[in-house]
């Protein structure tokens, strides 16, 4: 509980200094996450909702997005308040890729082999990335167990920055989906249940990234 | 099936290069490390990792256990291993990272760690 109030404040606190420093440099909103979590699907709502276009490609195969794509002067807006800042969407984090994985999704071998290939590039990119952000969005399966070593390291390397950041529960519209477990596994993080592809609180997700920032 | 386990000190990979240790690891060796790596350590390792993703070698499962992670532990004890860390330089814990080929998943619970190979 102590912890959980002391992170709290000491996160504040950076976001208070990071303001005053750095007001007038873009600010940078990035999304992390596994491989497979939609964070491409919620980098698109993001953009569609308030430019009305999709930043990239979503497939169900992973590693879909194997570079980071980055969407300038996004601005959201609620109850008379805004925020202007350049969206991020990185590559899924992970410690193991295999090019036979991408077979299955009748890939050739040559092909699978340079996915392959472009998807460590990506996890790399991804890493360098972090100390550019002044928010991320970690984007959780939440159908998924959370408790792995990718979520694990991202809040870690997050919190080490004092980065502040909101464990967006994504694709609660499915069945197995539990956002309880999400909270359970990672307490005294501010986590928020959504779904990216129906749009289901996506509207209080704009509400708390203002709160935060 | 052979299976090659290598201890190493946290002393000893904090005076090292990460890439050794990923030499040990294309080589199929699984590493104990006698502490919980910090989140740079494993960013780092991670990156390292993909550095030298191939064909033979898919990359790595690895997982962490933190002593002050454990149920049972009270306040005192958190707080005595707190100053013990602080002392020695690392999280009290252990580290274990295995190829991918090897260790397919680990799943952890505060208490335990399960391997599957």
């Amino acid at each position: 509980m102590v912890v959980k109030h002391f992170r709290r404040l000491k996160n504040r606190l950076a976001s208070a200094i990071r303001r005053i420093f750095k007001k007038k440099k873009e600010i940078k909103i990035g999304l992390y996450g596994p491989v497979n979590s939609g964070k491409t699907t919620l980098a698109n709502r993001i953009c569609v909702d308030w430019i009305g276009e999709e930043l990239g490609r979503v497939t169900s195969i992973p590693h879909e997005t194997r570079e980071i794509q980055m969407k300038e002067k996004v601005t959201i807006r609620d109850d008379g308040r805004s925020l202007t800042f350049n969206l991020v969407d990185t590559p899924g984090i992970a410690t193991k890729i295999d090019f036979e994985d991408f077979l299955k999704f009748g890939m050739k071998r040559q092909e699978a082999k340079e996915r392959a290939k472009e998807a460590t590039r990506g996890v790399i990119e991804a890493i360098k990335w972090l100390d550019r952000m002044d928010m991320v969005l970690v984007v959780l399966d939440s159908t998924r167990n959370p408790i792995n070593q990718v979520n694990i390291t991202i809040l870690g390397n997050l919190d080490a920055r004092n980065i502040p950041l909101l464990i967006v529960s994504n694709k609660v519209d499915l069945k197995s989906s539990s956002t309880s477990r999400v909270r359970t596994a990672f307490p005294g993080y501010d986590v928020i249940g959504i779904s990216a592809k129906t749009g289901a609180m996506v509207n209080e997700l704009y509400k708390r990234i203002l709160k935060k920032i | 099936m052979n299976l090659r386990i290598k201890l190493i000190p946290y002393e000893r990979l904090k005076r090292e290069e990460i890439n050794n240790l990923v030499k040990d690891l294309k080589e199929g060796t699984i590493i104990l490390v006698d502490a919980k790596l910090n989140p740079k350590e494993e960013a780092d390792l991670i990156e390292e990792t993909m550095k030298v993703v191939s064909e033979k070698f898919s990359g790595i499962e690895l997982s962490s256990m933190d002593l002050a992670e454990l149920k049972e532990t009270t306040n005192f004890e958190r707080f005595k291993n707190m100053i013990i860390e602080r002392i020695m330089g690392k999280k009290r814990g252990l580290t274990i990272i295995g190829p991918a080929k090897i260790i397919k998943k680990i799943e952890k619970n505060p208490e335990e760690l399960l391997l599957y190979m």
